[in-house]
C-alpha cells in the first residue's frame, strides 16, 4: 500500500505545483478603462497570452537593399535590432520582443499597440543626422545649363508650366513669411531676394521648375513640380553632374503662399560639419515662434567639434538634416554653438511627433534602412472577442465529453473526469511554467486536446470491459486493461508530438502556440490518463475490497 | 452498463470495392479540381497581401465596399462578410499591390481605411486586425508550410515503419497518405481558405489517423498471437469490430471538441474546425475501409516466408490455405493471463 500512498503523494504534489504556477501575480498590462487602453498593474493568472488574443503588432523587418546593397547583412542586422530595441523599450510596450529571424529578417512584436502607423515609423526611421552648411558658391546656378543641356538631350518631356507667374505673385508673401526676425537672417534674406526674385535662367526644363529661396542654397520648387523635378534628379546623368562635394536635399515641409505650395530644396556641402553619433539627449519641446522643436544635447567632444566647426561659419545656413531631409529651415549660425541646439519641425506639428523624433535621436540611426517585409495588427477588442470564443468553445467541449464519459462509463467515467480536470490544470500550468504563449490556435489545440485526452481512458476503459466479460476479476481487469492500453497510448502520443514538434520548428507564433499546447496536453494526458486513473482504481479497489462488480 | 456497438460482426471488409471506388472517386474530383481550377485558395500569409477585418457600426452591403475600394484603386479585393452582417474581410492579394507594397509605397491596410472613412464616414467601422505580407515572406512561408507537411509525414511514416512490421508498416503508411489526400480534395472541393492553422489541423490529422490505424492494428497483431487458424480476412473483421465501440467514442469525444470549436471558437477558427471535423471522419473511414483491405492485399501479394517468421513479429496468412508446419511450434507469447503484478 506504501506504492499507492506515493502515488497519492505525486498527484497532490503536483496539484500543489499546479496551482503555485497558476496563481495570480501581478503583472503591468494594458487594460481597458472605460473606453481605452492604459497600463496598469493588474493581478492575475500569469499566463502570456499571444498577440492575437490581447492584441498588438508583429513586425517583420528586411534590410532595403534599394538604395545600395549592404556588403555584411548579418552583422548590420545585429546593429540594427540593437538599435529597434532600444527605441521600442522607449516607445513603452508592456512586454517587447525584438529579435533575429533567420538571417536577414528582423521581428519585432508589441502587444498592445493601438496605432500601428506610428510604431512602424518610430521603428523604421534610420534617424541619421547630419549638420550640413548650406552652399554659398551658387554652385547650383552654374550647373543649371548643364543640367538644362542634359534633360534637352535625354529629350525629357518639359510640359512643366514654369511657375513664374505665381512665384512673382508670391514673392512679397515669401518675403514677409520666410523672414527669420534675426538681424543678419533679415539682411541675408533680403540680399539674396534683391539678387533676383525670377526663376533662375529661363527656358530649360530643369532651372524652369526651380527658383531661388531667400540665402544662399536655398531653392523652392512649386509642389506640383515635385515628383518632376525628382524625376529629373534619378537621372544617372543628372546625378553625375551635380557640383563636386555638394548634394540636394528636399525640406520636410511645404511653404505655402496663396494658393502655391512650395517644397524648398537645398544645395549642401556634402561633409557633414558633425552627424548624430555624438548625441547624447534629445527632448520635445514646443516654442511661441518656431512651434513644435526637438532640443538635444551633445557630448563633451561633440560639443567641442561642433563649437570648432561653426566658429569657421559664422553667418552661414546651417541645415540639419535627418535621413536626407532638411528639417524645418536652416538657421543661421550667429557664433559658435556648443553642446546645445534644436530642430525646428515647425508650426502644427504635434508635439507626439516630436516626442517621437527625440525618441528615434535618443536611440541612434539605423546602420542599414528597414523596410517592413510584413505586419499583423490585430485590435485589442477583436482579442478580446478571440479569448471569450475560445474559453467558451473549451468549457462547451469539456461539458460535452465530460457527459459522453459519465454517461457512458458511470463510476469510471466520473473518475476519468476527474482525472480530466487534473488534466486542465497541468496543461494550463505547464504553459505558465515555461512561459509558453497562449495563441487563439493554441486554444484550438488545447480544446482539441481535451477531446484526445480522454482516447487513452477510453482504450483502457474499453479494454477492461473486455477483459470483465471474459469472467476475470475486477482487480485483474483493472490490471491488464491498462497493460494491454498501455502501447497503443504511446503509439498515439509519439506520433503526435513528432508532428507537433515539427509545426513548432516551422511554424510562425500563432501556429506555435498550437503546437506547445498540443505538445504540453498530450504530456499531462499521459499523465492523468493512465497514472492518475490508475491510482484512483487503486484507491477505489483498496476502500472496497473484494469489489466483484464495476461500473465501468 | 451502456453498451453501444458491443459484440458486433459486422463484415467490414467485404464493403472494402464500395469503399475505395467512393474515395478513389472523391480524391479525383479533387485532383479535377486541381488541375482544371487551380491550387487550393490560399491565405495572405502564403500570397502576400493585404487582409483587414473590419466591423462596422451597422450593416452594409459587400457591394457598396467592394466599388468604393475599386474606385480607390485597390482593385480585385475579395470582399466577404465574416460571421453577422457587419463585419467584413477585404483582401487584397493583387500582386501588383504586394510588389508595390514590399517597394515601401502607401500601404494598401492605408488606402483601404482612407477610401472606407470617405465614403462611411470615420467613426462608422473600426479595423479589428489588418494582415500585410511580403511576397518574399510569403514565399517562405509557403516553403516552409511545404517542409513541414514533408517532414510531419515522413515522420510519422518512419514512425510507423519501425513501429510494425513492414507488412502492417506500409498498410498504415499508405491509408495515412490516403487520409491527406482526401483531406486536400476536400479542402480544395469546398474553397476553404489554406492558412497556417489550416496546415496545422492537416497536421494533426496525420497524427490522429496514423493512431486509428495503429489501434486496430494492434489489435489484429494479438488476435493473430492468439488465433493462429483463421484466415486474416476473418481476423480483420473480428479486431475492426471489437474496436469498434472504442472508436465510436472516442470520435464521439473528438469530434464534440471540435463541434465546439466549429461553432463556438468565432470564424478565425473555423476553417480549422472544419478541416478537423471532416478529417476525423476520415481517418474512422480510412482505418477500417482503407487500412485493413490494404494489409489484406499486401498479405496476399507477398506472402510470409519463413525469415519473416525468424524475426519473431506476428505473422499472418492471407488466405485459408493450410497451416505451414513451422508455423506450429511453439513461440515465446506475452502470458495472457498474468494480470495480477
Amino acid at each position: 500500500m506504501s506504492n499507492l500512498k506515493y502515488r497519492v503523494l505525486l498527484i497532490v504534489a503536483l496539484v500543489a505545483a499546479s496551482l503555485w504556477s497558476l496563481f495570480p501575480r501581478k503583472v503591468v498590462e494594458r487594460v481597458k478603462r472605460g473606453d481605452t487602453y492604459v497600463f496598469d498593474t493588474v493581478t492575475r493568472v500569469p499566463l502570456k497570452r499571444g498577440l492575437d488574443l490581447q492584441g498588438g503588432m508583429h513586425l517583420a523587418l528586411e534590410i532595403d537593399e534599394s538604395k545600395g546593397t549592404v556588403a555584411d547583412k548579418s552583422e548590420a542586422l545585429d546593429r540594427a535590432i540593437k538599435v529597434v530595441r532600444t527605441r521600442i523599450d522607449e516607445f513603452g510596450v508592456a512586454e517587447p520582443v525584438v529579435q533575429k529571424s533567420g538571417t536577414d529578417q528582423i521581428i519585432v512584436e508589441l502587444p498592445g499597440i493601438d496605432d500601428p502607423e506610428r510604431a512602424m515609423g518610430v521603428v523604421q526611421k534610420s534617424a541619421f543626422l547630419e549638420f550640413q552648411i548650406t552652399d554659398k558658391t551658387s554652385a547650383l546656378e552654374k550647373a543649371l545649363p548643364r543640367f538644362d543641356a542634359i534633360l534637352k538631350e535625354a529629350g525629357a518631356a518639359v510640359g512643366v508650366a514654369a511657375a513664374g507667374d505665381t512665384a512673382k505673385k508670391g514673392e512679397k508673401g515669401l518675403q514677409e513669411l520666410f523672414t527669420p526676425g534675426k538681424d543678419s537672417a533679415a539682411k541675408a534674406s533680403n540680399d539674396s531676394t534683391k539678387k533676383d526674385s525670377l526663376a533662375l535662367t529661363p527656358g530649360g526644363a530643369f532651372s524652369k521648375l526651380i527658383q531661388q529661396g531667400q540665402f544662399p542654397g536655398e531653392y523652392f520648387v512649386a509642389e506640383k513640380d515635385v515628383p518632376t523635378l525628382q524625376r529629373y534628379l534619378d537621372l544617372p546623368a543628372i546625378k553625375a553632374a551635380i557640383p563636386p562635394g555638394k548634394v540636394l536635399r528636399w525640406g520636410s515641409e511645404t511653404q505655402s503662399l496663396g494658393a502655391t505650395q512650395y517644397r524648398p530644396i537645398y544645395l549642401l556641402d556634402s561633409r557633414p560639419i558633425i552627424t548624430g553619433e555624438y548625441l547624447v539627449g534629445a527632448k520635445p519641446n514646443q516654442v511661441p515662434l518656431e512651434g513644435t522643436v526637438v532640443e538635444f544635447t551633445l557630448n563633451n567632444e561633440g560639443g567641442r567639434r561642433f563649437r570648432a566647426e561653426t566658429a569657421k561659419h559664422i553667418r552661414d545656413y546651417m541645415a540639419i538634416v535627418l535621413d536626407q531631409r532638411v528639417m524645418g529651415r536652416p538657421p543661421v549660425i550667429q557664433g559658435a554653438i556648443g553642446t546645445r541646439g534644436q530642430i525646428t519641425m515647425g508650426q502644427g506639428r504635434s508635439l507626439q511627433e516630436a516626442q517621437d523624433l527625440a525618441l528615434v535621436l535618443r536611440a541612434g540611426a539605423l546602420p542599414v534602412p528597414l523596410k517592413v517585409a510584413e505586419v499583423r495588427n490585430i485590435g485589442a477588442s477583436l482579442g478580446q472577442d478571440s479569448i471569450r470564443n475560445g474559453i467558451r468553445a473549451l468549457i462547451i467541449a469539456v461539458a460535452l465529453v465530460v457527459l459522453i464519459m459519465v454517461v457512458y462509463y458511470r463510476f469510471s467515467g466520473v473518475l476519468s473526469v476527474i482525472a480530466l480536470g487534473l488534466y486542465v490544470m497541468y496543461t494550463a500550468a505547464m504553459l505558465a511554467y515555461f512561459n509558453a504563449v497562449l495563441t487563439l490556435p493554441g486554444l484550438a489545440g488545447f480544446v482539441l486536446s481535451v477531446g484526445i485526452a480522454v482516447d487513452a481512458n477510453v482504450l483502457i476503459f474499453e479494454r477492461i470491459r473486455e477483459e470483465l466479460a471474459r469472467g476475470k476479476t475486477v482487480r485483474t481487469s483493472i490490471d491488464e486493461g491498462f497493460r494491454h492500453a498501455l502501447t497503443a497510448i504511446i503509439d498515439t502520443s509519439v506520433t503526435t508530438i513528432l508532428t507537433a514538434a515539427v509545426l513548432y520548428q516551422y511554424g510562425t507564433g500563432p501556429v506555435q502556440g498550437f503546437a506547445v499546447t498540443l505538445i504540453a496536453g498530450i504530456t499531462a494526458s499521459l499523465f492523468t490518463a493512465i497514472f492518475v486513473v490508475r491510482t484512483f482504481y487503486l484507491l477505489w479497489l483498496s476502500r472496497s475490497r473484494g469489489a466483484q462488480t464495476l461500473s465501468i | 452498463m451502456l453498451r453501444i456497438l458491443h459484440d458486433t460482426n459486422f463484415d467490414f471488409i467485404k464493403w472494402w470495392r464500395t469503399a475505395a471506388g467512393l474515395t478513389a472517386a472523391f480524391i479525383l474530383l479533387g485532383l479535377a479540381s486541381f488541375a482544371f481550377r487551380g491550387g487550393v485558395n490560399r491565405s495572405i500569409e502564403f500570397t502576400g497581401g493585404t487582409l483587414m477585418q473590419l466591423k462596422f457600426t451597422k450593416a452594409v452591403d459587400a457591394g457598396r465596399i467592394r466599388s468604393t475600394l475599386d474606385r480607390a484603386g485597390v482593385r480585385g479585393a475579395e470582399i466577404q462578410q465574416f460571421g453577422a452582417d457587419n463585419e467584413f474581410t477585404v483582401r487584397a492579394q493583387n500582386s501588383e499591390d504586394v510588389a508595390s507594397q514590399a517597394a515601401g509605397a502607401e500601404t494598401v491596410a492605408q488606402r483601404v481605411e482612407a477610401a472606407l472613412t470617405k465614403e462611411f464616414g470615420a467613426n462608422s467601422y473600426t479595423v479589428g486586425r489588418t494582415e500585410a505580407v511580403g511576397p518574399r515572406v510569403g514565399e517562405e512561408l509557403s516553403r516552409n508550410a511545404a517542409i513541414a507537411m514533408l517532414l510531419a509525414s515522413l515522420v510519422t511514416l518512419v514512425y510507423l515503419a519501425i513501429r510494425f512490421e513492414w507488412r502492417f508498416g506500409v498498410a498504415a503508411v499508405l491509408s495515412t497518405a490516403h487520409d491527406v489526400l482526401v483531406t486536400l480534395a476536400f479542402i480544395k472541393l469546398l474553397h476553404v481558405e489554406v492558412s497556417l492553422t489550416v496546415v496545422a489541423a492537416i497536421l494533426t490529422l496525420l497524427g490522429y489517423s496514423g493512431n486509428d490505424t495503429i489501434i486496430i492494428f494492434d489489435r489484429v497483431r494479438e488476435n493473430l498471437k492468439k488465433d493462429r487458424k483463421s484466415p486474416l480476412y476473418d481476423v480483420l473483421n473480428r479486431s475492426i469490430n471489437e474496436t469498434l465501440p472504442r472508436s465510436v467514442l472516442t470520435h464521439a469525444t473528438t469530434l464534440a471538441a471540435t463541434l465546439a470549436l466549429l461553432f463556438f471558437a468565432g470564424e478565425v477558427l473555423r476553417p480549422f474546425a472544419i478541416v478537423m471535423a471532416f478529417g476525423i471522419f476520415v481517418a474512422t473511414f480510412s482505418s477500417i475501409y482503407v487500412a485493413s483491405p490494404l494489409l489484406l492485399w499486401i498479405e496476399h501479394k507477398w506472402p510470409r516466408t519463413s525469415s519473416d517468421k525468424a524475426s519473431g513479429k506476428a505473422t499472418v496468412r492471407a488466405s485459408r490455405t493450410e497451416i505451414p508446419p513451422g508455423e506450429r511450434s511453439p513461440r515465446p507469447r506475452q502470458p495472457e493471463k498474468a494480470g495480477t503484478r
